[in-house]
């Protein structure tokens, strides 16, 4: 499963580099502003590690369809499907990379954006104004985690459950265009349609869900159902890929 | 080595062999290349490869030593023979080529004495 | 070892296999012949399971092919398939990554003696290095039954003699080995049988040698008459 996932990282480094350098140049746009304090570049920068981050991450998840739909439909599928490795394993190897990287970019994004607000305001605000703001972000953060520890469990929960419907419902889409259409010229389109009938089914589905007086039981349920759909269309895709799928 | 398209080629292969000991490029005794290197030697299948040790065997050119290999036999008539075996069959062709063009042995034979040979 | 039982493979309307039945034994190499579109290469990548029959089945010591008989059957495709990324280095770390029977040393063994190096990025390969980089990555395994599509494909006449010798080699007793082509004469001298294909269908399987003890034929001689002038060529 570990060398499955190097590779699926090795396909998609390329663009995580470029992502990387495109992020490096905001960053330095940001620095240059900061330190020459010219206001024009700083904001330049700012508005660019945004965009890195957004469209960063945004399209991480997106090439992890891109490269499925190219190893299901070019001949480079032998490199996986020569392998002793089942459809299970390859899914769920690809499932599991893309979303470690999902979260690790999510995780460094944040990161630069609390170094980059820190070098801002010490620089700009002085060792003590910094001390002062960093005293009251503390403290409200404090203040959230006292009050609504679970929120941020929910937060995770929720964007991990999205994610998954996301991918999942594309792997579904992709597999079944890539089965019944075996490579032909439309087979992108073909997913891309499939991927919104199978999108809207699963949200159909999530509708079922009763509503509750409890707010929370409410939320859990949702979670619960999300995880049985996604684990449902994983297992499907799996048996296609495993049993009818040519490549 | 190229084969002819009408003969087994483990034939062709064992004619081979015995060329090489009349011709004395193989030595009396001397110890042939297991089955796998033989087949390595002609880019022949591997059975065929054994098929050419079985049937040198079964005409007493060489035999087997348990563990250690296949050796050319060490009776000092085998050249001897083999050489007359052998030219009894070039000869049996060329005769028979002969026939075929209408010539007789005794032309044949004028031919020969004749020929730059 | 490796058989198909009544196996047909259809795509859309065109039928590419059709109700072959067919048994490959260990300790022999067989030659899968007839002109292309025949289904040579459907049946074998069957048998690789990169294609699902659409009736019959293909089955690996009594077991239907799958995630296991892919550790013992090494299959080569004719088209190139390796990541447009990849060095030869870098195909030979992933087929020790992904495969207990691949011998590292055996494939550098098997590039040198191809005048490969190990730097060449497959991008840039001309199509008869990238042939010959196929067969040795796909050689080095150690593998039961070896299934090679068109390994004489685009390959000159020095390099072919060198694949030859490779196939001989990695012949064994629990072997078996195939090789498709529609350059008859070149294999004839190594394989056991040849198998004979037409038109989506298993026409016959002949021994070599029995051939030409019993008949005096060659399997080229055969071939000829299998497929008249309608069969590809015969260099």
């Amino acid at each position: 499963m570990l060398k499955l996932m190097k590779y699926e990282f090795r396909k998609t480094m390329f663009s995580k580099a470029v992502i990387l350098i495109l992020t490096a140049v905001a960053e330095l746009a940001y620095l240059v502003g900061v330190f020459a304090k010219i206001e024009d570049t700083m904001g330049l920068g700012i508005a660019g590690l945004f965009m890195c981050a957004m469209i960063g991450i945004f399209y991480i998840g997106i090439e992890s369809l891109i490269v499925f739909h190219k190893d299901l439909n070019t001949k480079q599928s032998y490199m996986l499907f020569l392998t002793p490795n089942s459809s299970y394993r390859i899914l769920g190897a690809k499932i599991v990379e893309n979303g470690i990287a999902i979260f690790a970019a999510g995780a460094f994004f944040a990161a630069l954006a609390v170094l980059d607000a820190t070098i801002g305001i010490l620089y700009i605000g002085g060792l003590k104004e910094f001390l002062d703001i960093l005293g009251e972000v503390v403290k409200s953060i404090q203040i959230n985690i006292d009050v609504q520890p679970e929120h941020i469990l929910m937060t995770f929960l929720a964007g991990l459950a999205s994610w998954m419907m996301m991918i999942v419902t594309g792997y579904l889409a992709i597999v079944l265009s890539a089965t019944v259409l075996a490579g032909k010229k439309f087979s992108g389109f073909a997913s891309f349609l499939l991927y919104l009938v199978i999108s809207w089914i699963g949200s159909w589905l999530m509708s079922l869900v009763p509503e509750m007086q409890n707010f929370y039981v409410q939320f859990g349920l949702m979670i619960a159902v999300a995880f049985a759909i996604i684990l449902v269309m994983y297992a499907v895709t799996g048996w296609i890929m495993e049993k009818k799928l040519s490549v | 080595m190229e084969f002819n398209s009408a003969l087994p080629i483990y034939l062709q292969v064992v004619t081979a062999i015995k060329r090489e000991i009349v011709s004395g490029r193989i030595a009396l005794g001397e110890k042939l290349p297991s089955g796998r290197d033989l087949a390595l030697m002609y880019t022949i299948n591997p059975n065929t490869a054994s098929r050419v040790y079985k049937e040198l065997e079964s005409e007493g050119i060489c035999f087997t030593r348990r563990g250690l290999g296949t050796f050319v036999s060490e009776d000092p008539d085998l050249v001897k023979r083999l050489r007359e075996e052998m030219a009894q069959e070039l000869l049996e062709q060329f005769l028979e080529g002969m026939r075929n063009l209408g010539i007789s042995q005794e032309e044949a034979v004028e031919l020969i004495r004749k020929g730059d040979l | 070892m490796l058989e198909s039982r009544e196996i047909t493979k259809k795509f859309g309307r065109k039928t590419a296999v059709d109700h072959v039945t067919l048994r490959l034994e260990p300790g022999k190499i067989y030659a899968m012949l007839g002109p292309n579109g025949s289904g040579k290469t459907t049946w074998m990548k069957m048998a690789a399971g990169l294609v699902k029959p659409t009736s019959g089945e293909m089955l690996y010591k009594g077991e239907p092919i799958g995630v296991e008989s892919r550790r013992e059957i090494a299959y080569m495709s004719t088209e190139p398939y390796f990541y447009s990324w990849m060095t030869a280095k870098d195909v030979g770390k992933y087929y020790e990554d992904f495969f207990e029977d691949f011998s590292m040393e055996r494939y550098q063994q098997l590039l040198q003696s191809m005048e490969l190096t190990e730097d060449l990025k497959t991008k840039v390969l001309s199509s008869g290095m990238m042939a010959k980089l196929k067969i040795a990555v796909t050689m080095a395994r150690k593998a039961k039954v070896i299934l090679l599509d068109e390994p004489l494909n685009g390959i000159d006449l020095m390099a072919r003699d060198q694949i030859m010798r490779a196939v001989v080699e990695s012949a064994a007793p629990d072997v078996a080995l195939m090789l498709s082509s529609h350059l008859v004469d070149e294999l004839e001298r190594v394989v056991d049988s040849a198998i004979f294909m037409k038109e989506s269908h298993l026409i016959e399987v002949s021994d070599v040698e029995k051939l030409r003890i019993r008949q005096g034929k060659s399997i080229v001689d055969r071939y000829r008459e299998i497929y008249g002038n309608g069969g590809e060529q015969v260099c």
